[in-house]
């Protein structure tokens, strides 16, 4: 299957500043985050991607074509911005039916479309409510629902959970979550949260000052490590001694000893310790890598 | 729930989960329509709340007023009241309500998506600004044609029912139907694209209500001011008596009003519209007097020229939108 996007070696210049240099990387089903920092480029990636600027080198193409030469390809994408975008004087409903003509459909399939994916995105009681009264979370869920109410096949999501209260934001993930896996509408979700795309995507794509730092799967940056992690309440010293004794160097860092080596000797050699120091333990476990060590590592 | 029989009917909800859609798409021609349609609505009020339909409903009200008014005053008076206006003069007496609905109208239109960044949810869909700005102004224009012919017909069939023979009065009068048609479009036009061009350069749907009303007031009254005509007085002594008598009135700018009368916001449309009825007002403001000095092809270029530069300011102002 033909990848949804693929960019090569896809640059945009604005003058002197290299907004996005020689990108190439591919997306496919799923969720895909792209990841980076303010000024990193997303913003430009995703607007070369809708086809709302055109590239100074390279080429980019979405669902098999290039987005600045065809805005007809722009009726299965979907967007959602990260900035308000809302109208305030009309109801979700009408917005909704609207937005899926101005994406293509008739009137009478557009009224379905939207009544569908209010009750989608949790609206259904409040449908018939004018924006302006939402509160922020709701509105957040209706940039979602007009970014799907055409059923595309693809949605680009400009940090979707800028702004939003905790219990706000883990409800957004779980719709994207959700419209990923469940709805079976692809997604590219643009943040620079890395709990976002730790929680909700499949595939990564790092971009750090327009360049493209990492590509991969989510699950190959958070997998386990070789390096145990010994969290105790106290006795950190004298079971860095009592290791130490042992031929095991273990570092400290706050409460925690990291000890390099996940091997069974070691295990054992820890737990013989605390039963001799008696330190109270919290917790014995392998490190997980954290898309956070990208970031590290490369600085 | 009890069945035919006494048995208790059952039922069960299922929820089918997301559907995809596998229903027609009609692309960047459904888009068109739909900016269209929704231009209508927003400009009528309609999915909107009370208010918003206040004004375009009091707007149709005032642009039929005068002439239900003339048509109650001819169904008593009947031929007597030959002094009443008639369709030639009809869009001169609705012209400062017109340009009052413009002047709110076509910010509210234009402004709130801008404002409230609606339009970065319209670029990225199958349709481009410039479809985007003509749905818009298509939209507008309907409406502002409706409000203009709105007067005109409650006129005609007034004039018609009014009539000794209603059907000499058509025979006689047909020719002023296509008339008031054709500069009623030319009349609707001006009102919608001036307004337009000026919303489109603010997001402060006051500001722009406030700058077409002052350039459509303060044009109308510099323009009057500079064209007002003088003449000399002259006392003559005739048959032992002493009379005054006027010659040679000249505007107080000279030569050069004809060309100030252009700068006339208010007159332009309805120079357009004389034009075509073929109307002289005998009575009619200095500028427009002035007017009449220039050959009847430059009222008709400036008119050209006061709708197309709005058009093309307008165009220009949405294809350098960037989201």
């Amino acid at each position: 299957m033909p990848p949804l996007l693929s960019a090569i070696g896809l640059t945009k210049r604005y003058g002197a500043t290299t907004a996005l240099a020689d990108a190439t990387f591919t997306v496919n089903e799923g969720v895909t985050g792209l990841l980076g920092p303010n000024g990193a480029g997303k913003s430009t990636a995703i607007k070369l991607f809708l086809g709302l600027i055109r590239p100074s080198s390279g080429s980019v193409e979405v669902l098999g074509e290039k987005p600045y030469e065809s805005v007809e390809s722009r009726a299965r994408l979907g967007y959602m911005p990260e900035h308000e975008a809302l109208p305030h004087n009309v109801t979700a409903s009408e917005f909704l039916m609207h937005m899926a003509q101005v994406s293509g459909l008739p009137p009478a399939h557009a009224r379905t479309r939207a009544a569908d994916i209010l009750r989608h995105v949790g609206l259904d009681e409040e449908r018939y409510r004018r924006i302006g009264e939402y509160s922020s979370g709701m509105r957040q869920r209706v940039k979602l629902a007009q970014a799907l109410v055409h059923d595309p096949v693809l949605v680009l999501l400009d940090e979707p959970t800028a702004g939003l209260d905790p219990g706000g934001r883990e409800e957004m993930l779980d719709l994207i979550t959700r419209t990923g896996h469940d709805f079976g509408i692809s997604i590219m979700l643009s943040t620079h949260l890395m709990g976002d795309i730790e929680r909700s995507a499949d595939r990564v794509v790092v971009l750090e000052n327009g360049r493209v730092a990492q590509v991969g799967a989510v699950s190959g940056f958070t997998q386990e490590t070789e390096t145990l992690l010994l969290e105790i309440d106290d006795k950190h010293d004298e079971v860095t001694a009592a290791l130490k004794a042992m031929g095991i160097d273990a570092v400290r860092q706050g409460a925690v000893l990291a000890v390099e080596g996940a091997d069974d000797a070691k295990l054992d050699a820890m737990r013989d310790v605390l039963a001799q120091t008696g330190a109270r333990l919290r917790r014995l476990a392998p490190r997980r890598g954290t898309l956070a060590d990208i970031f590290r590592d490369a600085s | 729930m009890t069945g035919a029989r006494g048995q208790e009917a059952q039922g069960e909800v299922f929820d089918l989960g997301y559907q995809r859609y596998d229903g027609p798409r009609e692309g960047r021609s459904r888009a068109r329509k739909a900016m269209y349609w929704d231009g209508v609505r927003t400009v009528l009020g309609i999915g909107r709340g009370g208010r918003a339909k206040a004004l375009p409903v009091l707007m149709f009200i005032a642009a039929m007023f005068p002439a239900v008014v003339f048509v109650i005053i001819l169904s008593f008076a009947g031929e007597a009241a030959d002094f009443l206006p008639g369709p030639g003069d009809y869009y001169d007496i609705i012209s400062l309500m017109l340009f009052i609905f413009g002047a709110i109208m076509a910010p509210e239109l234009l402004s709130p998506d801008r404002k409230d960044r609606v339009l970065d949810l319209y670029l990225v869909r199958p349709i481009t600004s410039t479809d985007y700005v003509f749905a818009r102004v298509l939209a507008f224009f309907t409406v502002v044609l409706a409000l203009v012919y709105s007067g005109q017909i409650v006129l005609q069939v007034g004039l018609i029912l009014t009539a000794a023979d209603p059907l000499d009065f058509i025979k006689d009068n047909w020719l002023d139907i296509p008339k008031f048609m054709a500069a009623g479009v030319l009349v609707a036009a001006f009102i919608t694209v001036v307004p337009m061009a000026v919303a489109a350069f603010t997001t402060r749907r006051a500001y722009a209500s406030a700058f077409i009303i002052g350039l459509f007031m303060i044009s109308w009254v510099t323009t009057n001011i500079l064209t007002e005509r003088q003449c000399n007085v002259e006392a003559r002594t005739v048959d032992g008596r002493i009379t005054f008598e006027e010659s040679a009135c000249k505007p107080i700018t000279g030569d050069a009003a004809k060309w100030i009368s252009l700068l006339n916001v208010r007159a332009i449309p309805l120079r357009a519209s004389d034009l075509v009825f073929d109307r002289v007002e005998t009575d009619a403001e200095p500028s427009v007097i002035a007017s009449r000095d220039l050959h009847d092809s430059i009222p008709i270029a400036a008119y050209g020229a006061y709708t197309l530069i709005p058009i093309g300011l307008l165009w220009w102002q949405y294809r350098r939108t960037r989201i």
